[in-house]
């Protein structure tokens, strides 16, 4: 056991795989509620348009929840709605969306990163968020910023079926589009890191249930080792679903962490990735925050701190209705397992 | 020092209130000394939001039949619990606008699929039976189906070989409870799909699920 850690230092260790004096909070996505947003007056869709509201909204996740990151960036769409895509910006109490069914681009000579990407205020109202939150909590917290990967980007701008269509058709010609919104993806996270993100979520949507795990190695992987090269905070990628088929693949990219689903074992998924990257997650959403109790909260967040699984938090951005209680669970239960851990 | 609070299982949200710049608002089952009890609350500090939750109490008693026990807690009179039927209280009163002030609903409703009115009965010791209305016609089939629709929306039990009645499980009156039920009893589905169409606001897709 190490010395007493600030939750930055945990964070930033538990990514390379280093010793920590307890399992870190983690919250690669976002941990946004409705009830958090009227609790610092801070809602959305404002919360996703204004630097000061989407900070103060974040920070609730280490100062209320108890988590050891601040994670701002709590939609998938800031970077698409710099590229030009149709954002439909919802409600409060509702995600913003891109009109996939009004793609911007057919072929990949329309792919055009614009000029003004990273000072477009949607990107802006992310890296001024990083800001806020680095000069009001200094070190002792990590904050993650995101990042999308092309093939996210890919659904977002040509839309999912045209995307997945071309996938099949033309491998060239979609390999030559993810290569050229690649750079989307490293001048936006590139960005972040200037403004003072510890580490970036990159999320890349090649999820269990439409791509397969052979997919993932013949699109993504190698790009994803050029993610983990160029930039230089720690990447945690995030798929959604079942992606045991693909993870020894993402163990081989060296990215610093992986942010899995409920739909994957936490015991299974260390055994194929080793020691070769971290995990994060695993704390289903729909079922066991969105509708269960703390019980069934504490039994998830054991069942991955008895799988060694590196850093805890849940799946995939919550539901925006979930409980306070049930969030507060997940650190309740880190800390108590810890303490028992420590006095056995 | 964190400012969120320890109020024990959230019991059912409003998202945004239709009645007061869309404060997210809660009930929530602190359980008060033992007893069944439950909490209407707001993180929300926008001027005027106590007064809004205020309003909804008093609400909660008119149309529920509650009781304010204290320190902005509510109670069934029986003592008992009866968590879906406080759901239905809370989200039937948070639909409401606060003026005019909210009246007890009558034990009668209008049944649009027989065309006829449907009356519900108190038979003491908390069994209730549903009946046509003495003028209606073709609403004999119906009266089981809403004692049904009753017994679902608030967890009441069944009568051994009487499909026209339905009692509470604490043997107590709750009219006013029943008038409340009633008025979505004879379209239970349609109150479920609002509940489901709840539930699933805000949880995020990803890309490849979304239309």
């Amino acid at each position: 056991m190490t010395a007493s850690m600030t939750s930055r230092q945990r964070v930033l260790a538990a990514l390379k795989r280093e010793p920590v004096d307890r399992t870190p909070l983690c919250n690669p996505t976002s941990v946004a509620t409705v009830e958090l947003m009227d609790l610092v007056n801070a809602p959305f869709p404002e919360a996703n348009r204004n630097p000061e509201l989407m900070a103060r909204l974040a920070a609730t996740g280490y100062t209320e929840l108890g988590f050891d990151t601040i994670m701002p960036v709590f939609t998938i769409i800031q970077e698409s709605s710099a590229l030009g895509c149709k954002i439909q910006w919802e409600q409060k109490d509702n995600w913003p969306t891109v009109r996939m069914n009004e793609p911007i681009w057919r072929e990949p000579d329309d792919i055009k990163v614009p000029a003004d990407l990273c000072t477009h205020p949607d990107t802006t109202c992310v890296t001024e968020a990083i800001k806020i939150l680095r000069k009001e909590y200094g070190d002792e917290v990590a904050i993650v910023g995101k990042t999308m990967g092309p093939w996210s980007q890919g659904y977002h701008c040509f839309g999912v079926e045209p995307f997945l269509l071309m996938s099949l058709d033309d491998p060239g010609k979609t390999k030559l589009c993810l290569d050229r919104m690649k750079e989307i993806t490293i001048q936006f996270g590139q960005a972040q890191i200037d403004a003072g993100a510890d580490a970036l979520c990159l999320p890349d949507h090649a999820t269990g249930d439409l791509v397969s795990g052979e997919y993932y190695q013949r699109y993504l992987r190698d790009m994803h080792i050029e993610f983990a090269e160029r930039l230089s905070v720690p990447i945690i990628l995030h798929i959604c679903g079942r992606t045991v088929d693909r993870m020894e693949y993402i163990a081989q990219t060296g990215m610093a962490a992986f942010h899995f689903d409920s739909k994957n074992a936490p015991q299974e998924s260390m055994d194929i990735v080793k020691d070769r990257i971290s995990l994060v997650g695993n704390i289903n959403n729909p079922e066991t925050l969105f509708s269960k109790g703390p019980e069934a909260v504490n039994t998830e967040v054991t069942r991955n701190l008895e799988a060694g699984v590196q850093l805890v938090g849940p799946e995939c951005a919550i539901p925006l209705q979930t409980s306070i209680e049930n969030l507060k669970e997940i650190s309740r239960t880190v800390r108590t397992w810890h303490r028992d851990q420590a006095s056995n | 020092m964190t400012q969120t609070l320890d109020l024990g299982p959230r019991v059912e949200l409003v998202s945004m209130d239709p009645h007061f710049h869309d404060i997210t608002i809660a009930l929530y089952s602190p359980g008060s000394d033992g007893q069944p009890a439950y909490l209407v609350h707001t993180y929300s500090s926008i001027p005027g939001a106590d007064e809004r939750l205020a309003r909804l109490r008093q609400t909660m008693q008119t149309l529920g039949g509650m009781e304010a026990i204290g320190e902005g807690l509510l109670h069934f009179p029986c003592g008992h619990a009866h968590p879906l039927a406080a759901r239905r209280v809370f989200l039937d009163s948070c639909k409401l606008k606060p003026e005019p002030p909210a009246e007890a609903q009558p034990l009668n409703v209008f049944d649009k699929k027989s065309n006829g009115t449907i009356t519900v009965a108190s038979l003491g010791n908390g069994l209730y039976e549903a009946r046509p209305a003495d003028d209606a016609q073709g609403t004999e089939r119906r009266v089981a189906t809403i004692a049904r629709g009753l017994m679902r929306l608030g967890e009441m039990e069944e009568v051994d070989g009487q499909p026209n009645q339905t009692r509470f499980s604490c043997s107590q009156e709750h009219d006013d409870l029943i008038g409340l039920l009633l008025v979505r009893a004879p379209n239970v589905r349609a109150a479920m799909r609002e509940a489901e169409d709840m539930a699933s606001r805000g949880v995020l897709a990803a890309p490849s699920a979304q239309e």
